[in-house]
């Protein structure tokens, strides 16, 4: 199939009836992997980003699409001018392939919204809680224009945390029945985030485990990120308790750290500048490999014609040189 | 980052929506074929029930997926899947492949496949043959 990525970015970029289709189109080539894809991430390079982008990571059921859902809500009815993106995350079945993504149930009642763009994506096997196309989507969506964009993540474990690499801030979603104390004390998922929100808070129990977590974190002895009690929320997705404060709260947050999260997203580009490389290098390795079939170049060391080591500087070169 | 199974990124898995649009509440088929599909390695945006055509319309363009799959169990297939349609072309996304489900009587099927619907499936059907049929129809679409 023949697609002209220039004219999609233009589409994507300005507002018309074509813009969410073009945007979409874009995000599906960006998750695709392929050469097209890091061609798509190359041409984005100067687009606009996103004010803010928040991540939301936490056990399957905390109510993490719930919560979403509400921030939704509660953001366009301040803002009715803004445009607001969510990447929702759902796991791919390791045996099939295949994924069911059902995070948007939640968030249907925006689904009319035409300032609101939801896009669901799979794993496909990426480890770390995060889909492995997710950092272009997310170019895709500033292009599009979004001013804020949510990244819902799987949410499975304690070492999810590769949503901090992308987001500028993590917000970590808890139910009570989840787990105690001890826990909270445990290293990875406690330490990556910038506000905890317990939710649930109309359930039995969400006090108590508020309360806990508020003193568990007071044990974590050099809190990096200084969070301060406030970044320890109550809330309610169902009953839309505490929804309107945390939201308030994080547009504080955002006033105050601005400078910093644009640092941080300086340095982050780094970091997907270099996976970037690799994952060039990775691909045209494989090209000149299946091109040396003949020579075979396993043969070359067994016979003890050229150390493993000179062999793949070689490789390398050849791999790089011969394929610009 | 390192991947743990076997996925070739250059056929990355085809996108499927399937949902329910007016007031009809008889989700269970609409989750079986859901699954059905999802283990035949398709990755399966679920709406969930009572959608307005408008909104999944609206989610297949956001989602770009390949097919649309409706689930009707209410008797009201043919004035829904109509509007659905219509709000997919308004969309510009008129060439997915449409599917539809469910208590659909044999001359309502050769209507909806007047209007546009690849392929109907009535109560009974087997998952083999749901999964075999979208697989061809999306084949047949590759080539046209
Ligand atoms: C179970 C059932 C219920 C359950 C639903 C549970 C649930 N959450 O789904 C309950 C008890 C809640 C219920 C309630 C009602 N029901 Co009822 N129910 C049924 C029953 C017995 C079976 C449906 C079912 O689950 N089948 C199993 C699934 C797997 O099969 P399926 O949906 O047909 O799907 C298969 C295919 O059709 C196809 N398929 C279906 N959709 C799709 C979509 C795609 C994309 C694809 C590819 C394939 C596909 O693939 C599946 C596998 O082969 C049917 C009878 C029947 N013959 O269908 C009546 C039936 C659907 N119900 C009926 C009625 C009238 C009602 C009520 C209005 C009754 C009342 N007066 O209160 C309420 C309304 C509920 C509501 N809110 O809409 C009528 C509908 C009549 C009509 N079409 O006009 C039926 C046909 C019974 C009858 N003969 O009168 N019901
Ligand atoms: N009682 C209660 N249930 C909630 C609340 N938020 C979400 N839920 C329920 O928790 C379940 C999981 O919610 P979901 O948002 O899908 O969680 P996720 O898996 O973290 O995205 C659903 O059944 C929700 O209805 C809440 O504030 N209170
Ligand atoms: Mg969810």
């Amino acid at each position: 199939m023949n697609v002209d990525v220039e004219a999609l970015i233009r589409e994507a970029g300005t507002a018309g009836p074509g813009r969410i289709r073009a945007a979409a189109r874009l995000m599906t080539i960006a998750e695709g992997g392929s050469g097209a894809a890091v061609n798509v991430l190359g041409k984005l390079a100067g687009a606009p980003e996103p004010r803010l982008v928040l991540g939301l990571t936490g056990s399957p059921g905390s109510g993490k699409s719930s919560l979403v859902d509400r921030l939704l809500q509660h953001c366009r009815a301040e803002n009715p001018d803004s445009h607001i993106g969510v990447i929702a995350v759902d796991p791919s079945s390791p045996y099939s392939n295949g994924a069911f993504l059902g995070d948007r149930v939640r968030m249907m009642r925006h689904a009319g919204d035409p300032n609101i763009f939801i896009r669901s994506a799979a794993t496909r096997g990426h480890i770390g809680g995060l889909a492995a196309g997710v950092f272009g989507m997310l170019k895709v969506m500033g292009l599009a224009g979004c001013d804020m964009v949510l990244i819902e993540t799987v949410g499975v474990g304690q070492m999810e945390i590769e949503i901090e690499s992308l987001a500028d801030l993590v917000l970590i979603v808890l139910a009570p029945g989840q787990g105690d104390a001890m826990q909270f004390q445990k290293a990875g998922l406690m330490e990556a985030g910038d506000v905890f929100v317990v939710n649930k808070g109309d359930c039995a129990g969400a006090a108590e485990f508020h309360a806990q977590l508020m003193a568990s974190l007071r044990l974590i002895d050099h809190d990096r990120k200084q969070r301060g009690p406030d970044a320890v929320r109550l809330v309610s997705a169902r009953e839309d308790h505490g929804i309107a404060e945390l939201l308030d709260y994080l547009e504080r947050l955002r006033d105050t750290e601005a400078a910093r999260w644009l640092a941080r997203r300086r340095t982050r580009l780094g970091t997907h500048l270099r996976a970037a490389v690799l994952e060039l290098a990775q691909r045209r390795l494989e090209a000149e490999w299946s091109g040396l079939a003949e020579s075979d170049p396993v043969e070359r060391v067994l016979r003890g014609e050229t150390a493993l080591a000179d062999l793949a500087g070689e490789l390398l070169r050849r791999a790089v040189l011969d394929n610009t | 980052m390192a991947s743990s199974i076997a996925f070739a990124p250059q056929h990355p898995p085809i996108r499927i929506l399937i949902g329910k649009v007016g007031l009809d509440g008889h989700d269970r088929g609409a989750k079986y074929v859901a699954h059905i599909l999802r283990d035949a390695g398709y990755e399966v945006i679920y709406t969930g029930i009572r959608r307005a055509p408008e909104e999944i319309a609206e989610a297949a363009v956001q989602e770009d997926v390949s097919v649309v799959g409706l689930s009707f169990l209410s008797g009201a297939h043919i004035a829904l899947f109509r509007r659905v349609i219509e709000q997919l072309r308004r969309r510009c996304a008129g060439q997915v492949v449409l599917v539809g489900g469910g208590t659909i009587p044999p001359d309502d099927v050769r209507t909806l496949k007047s209007m546009g619907v690849a392929e109907v499936f009535t109560p009974g059907t087997s998952a083999r043959t749901i999964v075999d049929r979208i697989g061809q129809l999306l084949d047949n679409r590759q080539v046209a």
